[in-house]
């Protein structure tokens, strides 16, 4: 059976966001400067930024923070460190960042789990909003333009409210209550019509793109291409790119001692993990002092050939959702991952036109 | 379902025995009393953690584990540092076993051949272990062990022994001899495809390889010389395995995490990964950290 949809007039929005409030702490986009905005905790729906596309930071921040305790040493012993989570309920998530949470979950579902992060997860609910792409969203090349997982309601905005469908149960649950609580009306016919409309208008407005069928091939065959010494030339390994990207999971492991211990590691100590870059230098560095990605162009290779292939093999997709933070964020301007793509594609057609039949 | 427990948490190893090797190389001893590292199979490894200093992956080097759990460890940073200022009876924390190890089962009844440079001795080390407790198992036993120089010998004396048996040929060489005179071991001058060369090796051998990240392309090309099969050849890739356990990306090669899909892999898995074998000299660069 077909779970029902309903329809949120926007006046009534502000009773829709106390059902959510009723569940747990809500967190929303908020504008925090001219252009950017941030997912941050919200009170009132007047504080909601509606229009926020990418925010600064992906949602994956609250489920896999820059820095947290896995593992404490006290008192001669080895504990684990596992907070009791908070119910937290995420607001006005996009359908790249839905999917982009999709494939942080599958790389912690993977055995062994990772419980720091999947209990943060399993104790959230996430609001999915629909959006229009500006200029830098390509997510319909990555196929991640039409939610599928990672969020438990949806909500499309059709212009006077929105159409709204559940997925998960808890999900479906708040919805249930919510209309028992007529704050939700059933969506009519009409409803659907726009709702419809807007999902067809939404595909024809992305202006930016590319085909993504070949992308392994032209990758793997294109290694070799001037361009990345190129852009390898202009990347100042500043590492931008991949904390803003919804899908970059990578994290160094550190001890903290505590101020009692002594040098030789004999006090307490906390081992905690934080965000990494594989674009820093000594990322992929091993005893022996090898490096086998020196240089940035090393570096911005091996990136762009995770984020488009990289993950074919050990999970079937591909690790870019085409959010544009990337592109976004890139002092040097080089993240720019449809125009990479083109050029590449552009010269692989070139060699194939060039050899005969 | 979400595990119950955190998948980082290292469980006491306490220091037994701690015997100093050639070169800033240590053989420790841990006594691991729940048990949770005895399943261990070669080529696998551990993640040894100095609490307030750090962890590092440490490949197994005994063939047997079971309360006890041999690790060869080179003192190169913080971490190992720390560790040689232990002594016995001290603590640390182990958490694993980690990795594919070397196919063994597939290994039977075949002719195996062990490569090992330099440091890359140590995981051989629990190969060969294996292979002789199974002996019977096995068909010819083929050791190769080259070195930079004739003091980086490790694992001396077990040597003395081993080279005294009939049922495994082992060849060693060094680039230059450097350091005091050895204790009489049959050791040539000369780098570990030459030794390659000079064994008999049946095309029909399976191969392990272990060593330093540059030496893996010339064994290859001479055991392709040797008409070795390309899918025999098992080779322990180096990567600085974080988390060891397919989530912090240190590890990441092409499409794999080496430390779930690997550390070791057949070289038809591998041998068109960008950067997987291949690590030439202009790659070496300043100290880690
Ligand atoms: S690679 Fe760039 S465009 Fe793709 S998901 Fe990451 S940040 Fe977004
Ligand atoms: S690609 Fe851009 S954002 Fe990423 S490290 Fe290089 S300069 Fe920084």
């Amino acid at each position: 059976m077909l779970s029902p949809t309903y329809f949120l007039p926007k006046e009534r929005f502000p009773d829709f966001l106390n059902a959510l409030k009723s569940l747990g702490q809500v967190f929303a986009p908020v504008k925090v400067s001219k252009q950017s905005y941030s997912f941050k905790a919200v009170e009132k729906a007047s504080e909601i930024a509606f229009e926020a596309l990418r925010t600064i930071l992906p949602p994956k921040k609250f489920f896999y923070p820059q820095s947290e305790t896995l593992v404490k040493f006290e008192d001669g012993e080895i504990k684990e460190c596992i907070e009791e989570p908070v119910f937290k309920v995420i607001f006005g998530v996009h359908p790249c960042d839905l999917a982009g949470l999709g494939i942080m979950d599958t790389i912690f579902e993977d055995s062994p789990g990772d419980t720091h992060y999947l209990r943060k997860r399993r104790t959230s609910m996430i609001i999915g909003l629909s959006c229009m792409p500006d200029k830098h969203c390509f997510c319909q090349s990555m196929g991640t333009d039409c939610p599928e997982k990672g969020y438990d309601v949806f909500l499309t905005d059709i212009e006077d409210g929105y159409f709204i469908e559940g997925k998960s149960s808890q999900g479906q649950k708040l919805l249930a209550d919510a209309f028992a609580d007529k704050v939700l009306e059933r969506a009519r016919e009409a409803h659907k019509d726009r709702y419809k409309r807007f999902w067809l208008d939404r595909s024809e407005a992305f202006e930016t793109g590319f085909k993504v069928d070949n992308l392994r091939s032209t990758m793997d065959l294109e290694w070799e291409n001037p361009v990345w010494e190129e852009l390898g030339d202009r990347c100042l390994s500043c590492g931008n790119c991949t904390p803003v990207c919804p899908t970059c999971y990578c994290f160094d492991l550190v001890d903290v001692a505590a101020l009692s211990s002594k040098q030789d590691g004999s006090g307490d100590a906390e081992r905690r993990r934080e965000w990494d870059s594989c674009q820093f230098v000594g990322f992929a560095k091993v005893a022996g002092d090898y490096n086998f990605r020196p240089g940035p162009v090393d570096r911005l290779k091996f990136w762009y050939r995770h984020k488009l292939h990289g993950f074919d093999d050990a999970y079937g997709f591909k690790t870019c959702v085409g959010c544009g933070r990337c592109t976004v964020s890139c002092p040097s301007g080089i993240d720019d991952i449809v125009k990479v793509v083109n050029i590449l594609q552009v010269a692989r057609q070139e060699k194939d036109e060039g050899q005969p039949k | 379902m979400i595990p119950g427990k955190t998948p980082y948490l290292s469980v006491k190893g306490t220091i037994r025995s701690i015997v100093p090797m050639a070169q800033d190389n240590y053989l420790f001893d841990f006594t691991e009393r729940t048990g949770s590292l005895s399943g261990c199979r070669p080529g696998q490894f551990v993640e040894l953690w100095v609490p307030g200093v750090g962890e590092c992956p440490i490949s197994v080097c005994s063939g047997r584990v079971s309360e006890s759990i041999q690790l060869m460890v080179r003192r190169a940073g913080r971490v190992t540092s720390a560790l040689f200022n232990m002594s016995e009876g001290d603590s640390v924390g182990l958490r694993g076993p980690y990795g594919q190890g070397f196919p063994m089962e597939a290994f039977k009844g075949r002719d195996l051949v062990m490569v090992a440079g330099g440091l890359g001795v140590a995981p051989i080390r629990s190969v060969w272990q294996y292979a002789l407790d199974h002996r019977e198992e096995f068909g010819r036993l083929v050791l190769i062990y080259g070195m930079r120089h004739t003091n980086d010998i490790l694992f001396r004396q077990e040597f003395k022994f081993l080279l005294r048996r009939r049922d495994i040929d082992i060849f060693i060489a060094a680039e230059e001899v450097v350091g005091p005179a050895l204790p009489p071991i049959a050791m040539q001058l000369g780098r570990v495809t030459d030794l390659l060369r000079q064994a008999e090796i049946s095309s029909d051998s399976c191969v392990a390889v272990c060593g330093p990240p540059v030496m893996y392309k010339y064994v290859i090309d001479v055991l392709k010389e040797r008409n070795v099969d390309e899918a025999n050849i098992h080779l322990s890739l180096e990567r600085h395995m974080k988390c060891g356990i397919g989530k912090c990306g240190h590890c990441f090669i092409g499409g794999k995490f080496n430390c779930k899909a690997g550390p070791v892999f057949a070289l038809p898995e591998i041998k068109h990964v960008p950067e997987a074998i291949e690590c030439d000299a202009a790659s070496l660069q300043g100290g880690l950290e």
